[in-house]
């Protein structure tokens, strides 16, 4: 199984060379795999994490994003409060324009806590098809997507948010239910590809 | 001058674009009297789209709070004042919340542009005014869509352009007689 999903993620990679951007993939597909430094220089293993896990949302982010800043003390908050639950929140900062120095000092102003990795030559973006920030991709222990796009509808107000589509997601998984809405958008800023 | 439309118009021009280029409908709420010619949900989006048949239609999704937006609006402004004469028409969409119309008409005040542009409707879930404007688009900004004359959709340009980008996709479209 994980040398099939090895060669799937290289196959990936190798589609990620083209002009065009790679296909993502589906929900109940095998999320690609990858290894990558944390901004604080720890290493991270999607698989070991998968492995450790009852999910795994990979989130990618930004420093400069308005839509993506917008959603730092919901990221913060959820984070905490599903790592209770098994979940682990992955951060992934693929814009080339943000360097490892900006999004640590980011992190550390928002007060986030959960680990993020810096994909540097947007290798992870390009696997997983992903083009905006914010963006999501719930991973579970099998290795599947079961979720992928908004936190929410509403990136202007926490408090008016109606559809709190990662948290329902979530939830959902984690009472063994199946996931009502498992892909969404919203707008977001484009991920700056090198 | 055409200030039914608020944009920067003049003479033939603005006659012509009266009566064959912006028929929408009447602006609505908060839009009025702006540099904005109205508020467009999907199907009116397809509507105005549909109405541009004959044309390379060029649509271009941007909003004041996103940099690569604003990058590359002057551009599309060049664009136009190159390309129309050939047969290029330029649709832009401001997604915008309400609140920031005041900054919406500042960008467009600054940046002088000759077609018309629009703001997504207020209210309702983006995802659905993402989904009717193109099921594959996930709501990056900046993103471009061209249709050919035959009034089909023909290419997607995910992120920000250059000024070469944008010439060399219109330029294929106004070659192909097929399109």
């Amino acid at each position: 199984m994980k040398t099939m999903r090895t060669l799937m993620s290289l196959a990936f990679l190798a589609a990620a060379a083209l002009p065009a951007l790679a296909e993502g993939p589906a929900i109940g597909a095998a999320a690609p795999v990858f290894d990558l430094k944390t901004i604080d220089g720890k290493d991270f293993s999607l698989a070991s994490a998968e492995k450790s896990n009852s999910y795994v949302v990979l989130m990618f982010i930004a420093t400069e994003c308005p839509y993506s800043n917008a959603y730092n003390d919901r990221m913060r908050d959820m984070a905490a409060s599903y790592a209770k639950k098994g979940v682990q929140f992955v951060g992934v900062n693929s814009n080339s324009t943000e360097t490892v120095e900006e999004a640590v000092a980011h992190a550390k102003k928002h007060g986030h806590t959960f680990s993020i990795v810096k994909d540097s030559g947007n290798k992870v973006a390009d696997l997983y098809d992903a083009r905006r920030t914010p963006e999501v991709f719930v991973v579970g222990k099998d290795g599947k997507l079961v979720y992928h796009g908004r936190i929410d509808e509403n990136y202007e107000d926490a408090a008016k948010v109606t559809s709190p589509d990662l948290k329902n997601a979530l939830d959902s998984l984690l009472a063994g239910q199946p996931v009502a809405k498992a892909e969404t958008k919203a707008f977001g800023c484009t991920i700056k590809r090198a | 001058m055409s200030s039914d439309f608020g944009i920067r118009i003049s003479g033939l021009r603005a006659a012509f674009a009266t009566l064959f280029l912006f028929p929408l409908a009447a602006p609505s709420g908060a839009a009025d009297a702006t540099l904005l010619k109205g508020e467009v949900d999907g199907r009116q989006l397809a509507a105005a789209i549909a109405r541009e048949k004959g044309h390379v239609v060029l649509v271009n999704f941007w909003a004041t709070w996103c940099v690569p937006c604003r990058e590359e609006f002057p551009d599309l402004v060049r664009l136009e004042k190159s390309y129309r004469g050939r047969g290029l028409r330029i649709l832009g969409v401001s997604t915008d919340l309400a609140k920031d119309l005041p900054k919406v008409e500042k960008f467009l005040a600054a940046g002088h542009p000759d077609f018309p542009n629009y703001r997504k409707k207020s209210g309702g879930d983006d995802q659905d005014f993402i989904e009717s404007v193109d099921p594959k688009w996930g709501g990056e900004l900046p993103f471009t869509l061209l249709y050919g004359r035959d009034g089909k959709k023909a290419r997607v340009l995910s992120g920000k352009q250059s000024y070469a980008d944008f010439e060399r996709a219109v330029a294929a479209l106004m070659a192909d007689p097929g399109a």
